[in-house]
């Protein structure tokens, strides 16, 4: 039973939920019935993920493994921003300073960090990929960019070396552009595979 | 004719072709295999990992559903059932991590669903953890960060929807000798993780993941009907290019 009626319900949703982009006046209800279902569902899930979240790190702490220390702080600092989040009215700007004071300089840390890590890996680009067509490409593209993104290079109005210049310095959005349609195509293909029971992750295969 | 009624046209065209190709796959001739050299290494990978007692990690992603990449979260979960096998569970290295509820939530009901006949508890009492590092990009990167610096990972896969951030967690396994499998992220996190990770696919090629993993007559069929798909857009592409170009578009 379980095998049919759970591939059917997601069929059946998400065909009403195609066929709502046709006809938005007769599914227009439903489709906001479906959606709102979505959200609920969706931020139940996001609930118990910090569920998820704290089980983990009390475990760390009755297990003692190793870390637990770490694991301490978080549940320290979720239980101050919790109870704070709690007790301030949902505006307060001293609750959001204080979670943006904390959040703001951590997350500037470990982006300064990874600017360091994407540099060397970077520099060691053809060491890990030797030098094959695609890394010469990508090295020669992303130096040329940078060369044309420091504004150095100016050509009059109108000339065909101004034309050409803004040809190269289009270059990385026309190779960006190709990848997002690829990705869309992909994107496309994966709905219609979920929609046709072909991948079935919400149940057995 | 708008390009909504297009993109409609489009959307029923692969309807259509996937459903035509699944009907005719489903006699036993299909559609030639393909070997992903990133996949292959992956399998191998998983392999030694539990022979030589590592933990592997599997990232699904930051979150379930974007509006710039939405199909993203979903391809992260449909490859979650090809990843859990009877070794997988018995060994208790596997993890899967998620930065949103939703997608640790959805991760967990598919290895329970996936083990919910003929496996015992008792045999493995951790099976497949599921957990959720962080909430946010970059808490969900340092708190994997940590877990990924306390044991040996033998491998790291990177499905999903995830930032440039990602390159801090595939260094990290890197550095420790374990392999990484970079698939999906956004644009900057396939150009963070190129110049890193062998094992790396992009675009359309990150799609194609399931069917590399355990092939089906479905997923042939949905690969003939992208690279039909592949060829109308370039056509498209060019056809349009050369309109604009001589003023009728």
């Amino acid at each position: 039973m379980k095998k049919v009626l759970i591939p059917m319900i997601a069929l059946l949703v998400g065909l009403v939920t195609l066929a709502g982009y046709f006809l938005p006046t007769q599914l227009g209800p439903t489709l906001t019935i479906i959606i709102g279902a979505g959200i609920l569902l969706m931020s139940a899930a996001g609930l118990i993920g910090i569920g998820y979240l704290l089980h983990m790190h009390i475990m760390k702490l009755v297990h003692k493994e190793r870390g637990g220390f770490f694991s301490l702080i978080v549940l320290l600092f979720f239980l101050v921003a919790l109870i704070a989040g709690l007790v301030l009215p949902p505006g307060s700007a001293f609750y959001r300073d204080l979670i943006l004071g904390v959040q703001i300089p951590i997350e500037a840390a470990l982006l300064g960090v990874l600017a360091v890590v994407l540099l060397v890996a970077s520099l060691k680009l053809i060491r890990t990929r030797g030098w094959t067509p695609l890394s010469i490409g990508f090295l020669s593209s992303a130096l040329l960019s940078f060369v044309f993104d420091l504004g150095l290079l100016h050509a009059e109005p109108g000339t065909l070396s101004a034309e050409l210049l803004d040809f190269l310095r289009g270059l990385p959005w026309l190779g960006a552009r190709g990848i997002i349609l690829g990705m869309a195509l992909g994107g496309l293909i994966v709905g219609l595979r979920v929609l046709f029971m072909i991948d079935r992750p919400y149940g057995e295969e | 004719m708008n390009w909504s009624l297009i993109g409609w046209i489009f959307i029923g065209v692969s309807a259509i072709l996937l459903a035509l190709f699944t009907f005719l796959f489903r006699s036993g001739k299909g559609y030639p295999i393909r070997k992903t050299e990133a996949v292959e290494a992956y399998k191998g990978s998983q392999v030694a990992s539990i022979e030589e007692g590592r933990a592997r990690q599997v990232l699904l992603g930051e979150s379930f559903w974007t509006y710039v990449y939405p199909g993203l979260g979903l391809q992260a979960l449909t490859i979650v059932p090809k990843l859990l096998d009877l070794e997988t569970a018995v060994d208790g290295g596997m993890s899967l991590s998620g930065g949103d509820g939703s997608l640790a939530v959805f991760a967990r009901q598919i290895v329970d669903g996936r083990y919910q006949d003929g496996f015992s508890t008792k045999l493995s009492p951790i099976g497949v953890r599921t957990t959720l590092p962080g909430v946010t990009p970059l808490s969900l990167t340092a708190g994997l960060l940590s877990e990924l610096s306390l044991r040996p990972y033998g491998s790291l896969a990177l499905l999903g929807h995830y930032g440039p951030a990602a390159l801090l967690l595939a260094e990290t396994v890197i550095d420790k000798g374990g392999r990484v499998l970079g698939t999906a992220g956004t644009l900057a996190a396939q150009a963070a993780l190129f110049p890193s990770i062998q094992n790396l696919l992009i675009g359309e090629m990150t799609y194609m993941l399931p069917g590399l993993f355990k092939k089906s007559t479905g997923h042939q069929a949905a690969w003939l009907t992208e690279d039909i798909l592949r060829v109308l857009l370039i056509l498209g592409l060019i056809v349009g290019a050369i309109l604009k170009m001589i003023g009728v578009l």
